[in-house]
This record gives structure tokens, C-alpha cells and sequence, in this order.
């Protein structure tokens, strides 16, 4: 066991760190939510620092790297609050890796290596809330190919995408297909979010489509679980910042001649705020570590350590507005901004009672690390 | 012990309601209802509908042109208001301002200030907190120097609730730097209209506008318009806070919140997921002590009675379940609560929703109701008080 992380990896980390200090300050990412929540120029930056192709291998233009640097890199944009989906390509680049054929992988895994093609998941339905297998999208053989007919919402960067992975069913049973936006009968109409970064309601109507898989509620299982890792990691990163601004905020403003840190009722406060940092922190390790592992143990780590960062994130986020008084409920104020992305995050993948759901469902009469 | 309202009172509450469903515009119960966007005119319309009743200052004695209501009256009042969805009243004047000038202001300013106030023409700011001054309200800086029959004022005010819209705005200055904070400071009703005072807009983290920072730069304040002596504003100031009481835990829309948070679970389909309900009904406990608790004062209070100790602890309770419901709500409404279309929160709009229409202001409301346990005395300050009174 070591949870040190290696010399390539804090490297990584370093160069993420550098780049979204000078790239993507507060200033820069308030114009960046001002021009409507997503930079095209933004996303080519991470991808020029090889981000976009971490999972993808080698031979496919990529860096063939891991859940770890994964975590690593999500850390760091979650500390710097980057609106740009670089989790939706980690899941496009595993799921397109794991379960698409040799001439999709061709035609796509350069392309999102490069950055020249974005790629996200649209799953979110009406009626499903978080669970993945209720999907009303069907899909039908036309042509050579398939076509799409569905509704799905709030899809990441959604009108600015390139292709989106869709779940549709095939009589009856739940598969997954590929569709480029460029494509005919597809419509995407797009918004901010609450965390400032942009989303879509996407209507395909017989749009043509590549089949990814017929076992598309397993890749769709898979493509959320990747996406729960980063998002715990991206959580992580948002939760170690906030926790210094509060700190910093706690040892400068004074009330009564003394500073806020003085006062025992908000000190034993920052102590309960670290103990829920270090369980997310740990938590997110758990989730990475077992983002490989067999599909059950998996499904079940991602349940337990998207429950813990839940609870993490709502009570860091509510304590540090609180604990700033009246800056913290403005929107000049970088924690505040903070705060809705802890609050974004915690309804990305499922939110907390959704997840204590699954880990309820999958508990068993023994529990721990290794089971 | 009796838990049931008196047959008069009965009647009473009846009588509220008939005439809140009579008078209430629909337009403005409809957006309450939706946590739609309030303009001011709809705040002033309510409030000059109370008005010509006599109802804005439903808390006032008789000898000022209140209804005189006892504190189970005002409740019912105030409940029937709540669950009819009327608007809160603004209560910086009604409210705040009002019995300060009542208790401690002199014939001619009763005459000049409380007929406005009453009929809900005249805006009222509160400009108590300053950058440097927010839990240690004493420790503030705003200077007021008297000369001749003048005050000129200077200094700055933060946090201003509504004060874009204020006519009036009643300030805490200090006059004096001897002796104690406490005892240097005054309080003074300034004219928003007169030169020098400048109001610049502080956007709140949901995007709305509420909050101000109010500059003063050289404002003349006639001398007349100083509430009681110099220097004991801090007393006014004091008897003020302690006038707000079961108002503030604001029990009756936390019900009527209640209500709506259980009508969008059941849309939402999340109200038979057991996880979710048990949360709902965690709340409903919470909401119902509270109430239990909001009667006991109000009992107290007619029976002459006095219990403070749990009177401070309506605040803390209150603003924490208002807190609580609007985060339920967010997380009822789940991925749909996070797009962010903001003309979608004024009434009439006619543009494409995300989900159902009545998401669009919930997670904003959810952040913007991170204010309740911050403003009107902090929870950590209304816990040191508490503990006071039961440490001693
Ligand atoms: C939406 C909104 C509307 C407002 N409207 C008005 C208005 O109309 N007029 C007006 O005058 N003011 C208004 N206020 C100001 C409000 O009263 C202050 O924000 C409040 O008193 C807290 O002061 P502060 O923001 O300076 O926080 P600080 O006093 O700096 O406090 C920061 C944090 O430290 C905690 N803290 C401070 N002292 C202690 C202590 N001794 N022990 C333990 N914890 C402590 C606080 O509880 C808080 O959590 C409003 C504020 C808000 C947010």
C-alpha cells in the first residue's frame, strides 16, 4: 500500500497547478461565465497540455495514463473552479476505449486526444433523476447505421459539443451510440448552470448514429463511475480551496479588536471542516483505486465515496459562507462561487441520498476498504 | 393548558382571512407562491393595501393608529398573511423604525414620520452594519458632527437591505469617541434624497440585487431629526432588536413553504423514495416544534409574561429551517434544479423552460438563504446570548 503519489505524477500536477494560476484566474473565468459559460480556447489549452488524452492510449494519440493522474489533474482544475469538461472526456475517452470497435476508436480517440473534438455524456432524462437505467431514448437500425429519437437535458457544454455519447434502447434493452451534433435532427439548446458553466437540452429526432454497444447500461454504469472518480477528485480540489480561503478569511477580518480565528465556537468549526476534507480526501483515493476493479466492487466504492463527498461538500460549502458573514453571500466574492460548485458537484452523478440509496442497496453483512 | 385559540380568536383569524382573500392581488400571491421575483411596486402595493386598512403597522398601539391587536392576534395575523402568500412586510419601518420613533421621538416626529410609515408611502432603510462593523455592531464609524442645528455625517454603511429603493434611511453614527463604543453612538433618520449620500449596488451570489453600500460623504441631517438624546442611540438601538421576537422565526411561511416543498416531491416523484420523505418529515417535526415553541412566547406574552430565553431561540431555529426547506427543495427538483435561467424567475415569462417551471428559482433561492442565519444577528452571536442566559 502507498499512497504517495510518484514524481511523473506531482509533475503533472505541478503544470495543471501553473497553468490555471496564469490561465485561469478568477477574473478570467468571471468573463469566461459572462461569454456564457465555455471557452472552445480554454478546453484547447488543457488539451495542448495533453489533458484531453490522458486515458487515451498511446497509439491513439494519448497518454495512455490512469485513474491516478486522472485524480491528480481533476484536483487541480477543481481548485481553480475550470468550468471546462475535461471530467465528460476522461468518461468519453474510457467508455469509447472500452467498449467501441476498432474503427470508431480510430475515428475518434486521436480527435479527442487532440482536443479537436469534444465529446460528452447525454444521458439526463425527465423522469430518471439519477438512476441509469430508466432511459425513454430508442434507437433503430437505418441504413448502414442507427438513428435517435429522444430527449436528454442538462448535457455538459451541450451546443458546443461535437458528439455526444446517447443511451437509447433497442427493443427494450439499453445501448449506447455515438451522435455528432453536426448531425440531422439533432437540437441543442444551451444555458449556464448555477456554477456558471454551460449546458444543453439536446432533442434528437431520427438522428443518425454510431453504435458504441448493445451493453449499454454496463458502458453507461462505467462511463458514471469514471465520472464519479473525477468528480470526487474535482471536489476535492474545490473543498482544499475553500478551506483556505476560510482560513485565511478567519485570521485577517477582526470583530471585537480580534481576529475571527480567536473565537473557539468557529476554530472547533474549522476542525470539523478538516475532518470532513480529509474523509472526502480519502474517499476520493478509494474511488480512483477502484475505478479498475471488477464491476460490482466498483459500482459500490463509487456509491460509498460519492455518499462521503456529498456530506463533505454541503457541510465545507454552508460552514464557509457562514463562517465569512455577509462576503460570503456575494457574488464578487470568489468563495461564494465556490459554494455553488460544491453544490453543483454534489447533484453531478447522483447526489447524496441517492448514493446513500446505493450503498444501502449493495451493503453486505461485512464491510470495509477491501470489500 | 389549552392548545386551541379562543372562539374570538377564531373568529378573528376568519375575519383575517376573509378579507387577506378579498384583498390580496392574485398577481402578487402568485408570485410569492413561486418564489418568483417581487419588484418594489409589488412590496408597496401590498404594503399601501395594509395601509389603508390600518394593517401595516399591525403591531401598533391604538394612540399611534394601530389596531391594537394582542400577540396572538398579530400571530394569526401574520399567519393568515403567510398562508395566503402575501409578501413579507418590509419591516424597516413598520416594524423597526417605527417603535423606536414611537417610544423615544418627540410629538413633532411622530407627527412627521409615523403617518408615512403607516401608510406604506415611505421607504425605510436600516444602515446599522459598516465594513468594519458587523457582529460588533459598537464598534462602528460613520461620524455625526453636530453644528449649529446641523449634523454633517460621514462615513460609510454596508449590507443596506433594499436601500435602492429607500426614501429614508434610520442610521447608527457615532457622535462620540469617549468612553465605552457603546456609548457614542446616536441615532439619526437621514433623507436618502439629500446630497452626498450615494447607494451602489452589492449583487448577492443567486445574481439579485437586495443589498447596497450606502456612502456618506458631507450629508447636513437637520438636528431635528435625532431620535431621543446624543449618544443613547445604543439603548433605541437595543429596545429595537428586541421588538422582533416571534417575527423573525417566521413560523407561518416556513408552513406555507412546507406545503409547497411537499407539492414539488410528489411532482418530482421523489416524495414516495422513502430516503427523501423521511427528510421531509425530519423537517415537518422541526417546523411543528418550532410553532410549539412560537405559541408558548405568544401565551407568555399575554399572560404578561416575559420568557426571553426562548424568545432568542426562534432566531436560531427559524432561520435554520428556512434554510432547510429551501434546500430540500433544491434537492427535490435534483439535476433539473441547476440550470440557471434568470428571467425564468419573473412572473409572466414566456421563454422555454428546463424541466418543470417551478425549478427555475430554487437552487437560487437555496444559495440566497444562506443569508438567514447570518443577518439580524448571527447564529454564532444568537448562541452566545443564549448560553448567557442559561450560564449566566
Ligand atoms: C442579505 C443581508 C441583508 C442585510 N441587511 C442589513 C440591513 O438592512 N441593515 C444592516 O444594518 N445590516 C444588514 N445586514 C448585515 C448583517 O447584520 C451582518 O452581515 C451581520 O451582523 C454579520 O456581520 P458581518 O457580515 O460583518 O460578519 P462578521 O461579524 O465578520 O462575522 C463573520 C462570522 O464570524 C462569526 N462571529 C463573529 N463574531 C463572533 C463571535 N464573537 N463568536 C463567534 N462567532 C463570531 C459570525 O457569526 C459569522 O459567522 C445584512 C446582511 C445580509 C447578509
Amino acid at each position: 500500500m502507498d499512497f504517495n503519489f510518484s514524481d511523473d505524477q506531482e509533475q503533472l500536477r505541478d503544470a495543471v497547478r501553473k497553468w490555471v494560476d496564469k490561465g485561469y484566474d478568477f477574473e478570467r473565468r468571471r468573463a469566461i461565465v459572462k461569454a456564457g459559460g465555455f471557452d472552445r480556447g480554454i478546453y484547447g489549452q488543457l488539451a495542448e497540455l495533453g489533458l484531453a488524452g490522458l486515458y487515451i492510449a498511446e497509439e491513439h494519440g494519448g497518454m495512455g495514463m490512469g485513474p491516478v493522474e486522472a485524480m491528480v489533474v481533476m484536483e487541480e482544475l477543481g481548485r481553480g473552479i475550470v468550468m471546462e469538461p475535461l471530467a465528460q472526456t476522461l468518461i468519453a475517452s474510457g467508455v469509447l476505449s472500452g467498449y467501441a470497435n476498432d474503427d470508431l476508436k480510430s475515428a475518434w480517440l486521436p480527435r479527442i486526444a487532440s482536443g479537436e473534438a469534444l465529446v460528452v455524456l447525454a444521458h439526463q432524462e425527465r423522469k430518471a433523476r439519477y438512476r441509469l437505467d430508466l432511459c425513454e431514448a430508442k434507437a433503430s437500425p437505418a441504413g448502414n447505421g442507427w438513428s435517435v429519437t429522444g430527449d436528454k437535458s442538462i448535457v455538459p457544454a451541450g451546443d458546443q459539443v461535437d458528439a455526444f455519447l446517447v443511451p437509447a434502447t433497442v427493443d427494450g434493452k439499453i445501448a449506447l451510440f455515438l451522435v455528432e451534433r453536426s448531425a440531422q435532427g439533432v437540437n441543442a439548446r444551451g444555458y449556464v448552470t448555477q456554477d456558471g458553466s454551460r449546458a444543453a437540452e439536446v432533442k434528437f429526432q431520427s438522428a443518425p448514429a454510431a453504435l458504441v454497444t448493445k451493453d449499454g447500461l454496463t458502458a453507461l454504469e462505467h462511463a458514471v463511475d469514471i465520472g464519479i472518480a473525477a468528480t470526487c477528485a474535482e471536489a476535492v480540489g474545490a473543498l482544499d480551496k475553500t478551506m483556505a480561503l476560510t482560513a485565511e478569511y478567519m485570521n485577517t477580518r477582526k470583530q471585537f479588536g480580534v481576529t475571527l480565528s480567536t473565537f473557539q465556537a468557529l476554530r472547533h468549526r474549522m476542525a470539523d471542516m478538516k475532518m470532513q476534507l480529509e474523509l472526502a480526501r480519502s474517499m476520493s483515493y478509494y474511488a480512483t483505486l477502484k475505478l479498475n476493479a471488477p464491476t460490482e466492487e466498483r459500482r459500490r466504492a463509487m456509491g460509498r465515496a460519492k455518499y462521503q463527498l456529498g456530506v463533505s461538500m454541503r457541510f465545507i460549502g454552508q460552514q464557509s459562507v457562514q463562517m465569512h458573514g455577509g462576503i460570503g453571500v456575494t457574488d464578487e466574492y470568489a468563495g461564494s462561487h465556490y459554494f455553488k460548485k460544491l453544490t453543483q458537484l454534489e447533484m453531478t452523478f447522483g447526489d447524496t441520498l441517492h448514493h446513500l440509496g446505493e450503498v444501502s442497496a449493495r451493503m453486505q453483512d461485512t464491510a470495509g476498504v477491501f470489500a | 393548558m389549552d392548545l386551541a385559540f379562543t372562539p374570538e380568536e377564531q373568529k378573528f383569524r376568519e375575519e383575517i382571512r376573509a378579507w387577506v382573500r378579498d384583498n390580496l392581488p392574485q398577481e402578487i400571491s402568485h408570485k410569492v407562491h413561486n418564489a418568483l421575483h417581487l419588484t418594489r411596486d409589488d412590496m408597496q402595493r401590498w404594503a399601501k393595501i395594509l395601509g389603508k386598512k390600518g394593517w401595516l403597522g399591525y403591531g401598533w398601539p391604538k394612540e399611534f393608529g394601530g389596531p391594537g391587536w394582542t400577540a396572538v392576534q398579530k400571530h394569526l395575523f401574520e399567519e393568515e398573511c403567510a398562508l395566503a402568500g402575501a409578501p413579507r412586510i418590509v419591516p424597516f419601518g413598520p416594524v423597526m423604525v417605527a417603535p423606536v420613533i414611537m417610544t423615544f421621538g418627540n410629538a413633532e416626529q411622530h407627527k412627521r414620520f409615523l403617518p408615512g410609515i403607516a401608510s406604506g408611502e415611505v421607504w425605510w432603510s436600516q444602515g446599522y452594519s459598516e465594513p468594519g462593523s458587523g457582529s460588533d455592531l459598537a464598534s462602528l464609524k460613520t461620524r455625526a458632527e453636530r453644528k449649529g442645528d446641523k449634523y454633517i455625517v460621514n462615513g460609510q454603511k454596508t449590507w443596506t437591505t433594499l436601500a435602492q429603493y429607500g426614501d429614508w434611511i434610520f442610521c447608527l453614527v457615532r457622535t462620540s469617541t469617549e468612553g465605552k463604543p457603546q456609548t457614542g453612538i446616536s441615532f439619526l433618520l437621514i433623507d436618502m434624497k439629500s446630497p452626498g449620500v450615494t447607494v451602489r449596488p452589492i449583487i448577492m451570489l443567486d445574481g439579485g440585487h437586495e443589498v447596497n453600500e450606502v456612502f456618506f460623504d458631507n450629508v447636513e441631517v437637520p438636528a431635528e431629526n435625532l431620535i431621543g438624546e446624543e449618544n443613547k442611540g445604543w439603548t433605541y438601538a437595543k429596545h429595537l432588536l428586541s421588538h422582533e421576537r416571534t417575527n423573525i422565526a417566521d413560523v407561518n411561511r416556513a408552513k406555507r413553504e412546507l406545503e409547497r416543498l411537499k407539492r414539488i416531491a410528489k411532482s418530482e416523484g421523489v416524495y414516495a423514495d422513502p430516503r427523501f420523505r423521511d427528510e421531509v418529515a425530519r423537517l415537518e417535526v422541526d417546523v411543528v416544534a418550532l410553532e410549539m415553541m412560537v405559541l408558548r412566547v405568544l401565551s407568555a406574552e399575554k399572560s404578561g409574561k416575559n420568557p426571553l430565553d426562548i424568545a432568542g431561540l426562534l432566531k436560531i431555529k427559524g432561520s435554520e429551517i428556512q434554510q432547510r426547506y429551501t434546500e430540500l427543495m433544491m434537492l427535490a427538483a435534483g439535476p433539473y434544479a441547476l440550470p440557471f435561467i434568470k428571467e425564468a424567475m419573473e412572473a409572466g415569462w414566456q421563454g422555454e423552460h428546463v424541466g418543470a417551471a417551478y425549478v427555475a428559482p430554487l437552487a437560487a433561492t437555496y444559495f440566497n438563504y444562506r443569508k438567514t442565519t447570518i443577518y439580524g444577528g448571527s447564529s454564532e452571536v444568537q448562541r452566545t446570548i443564549v448560553a448567557q442566559t442559561v450560564l449566566g
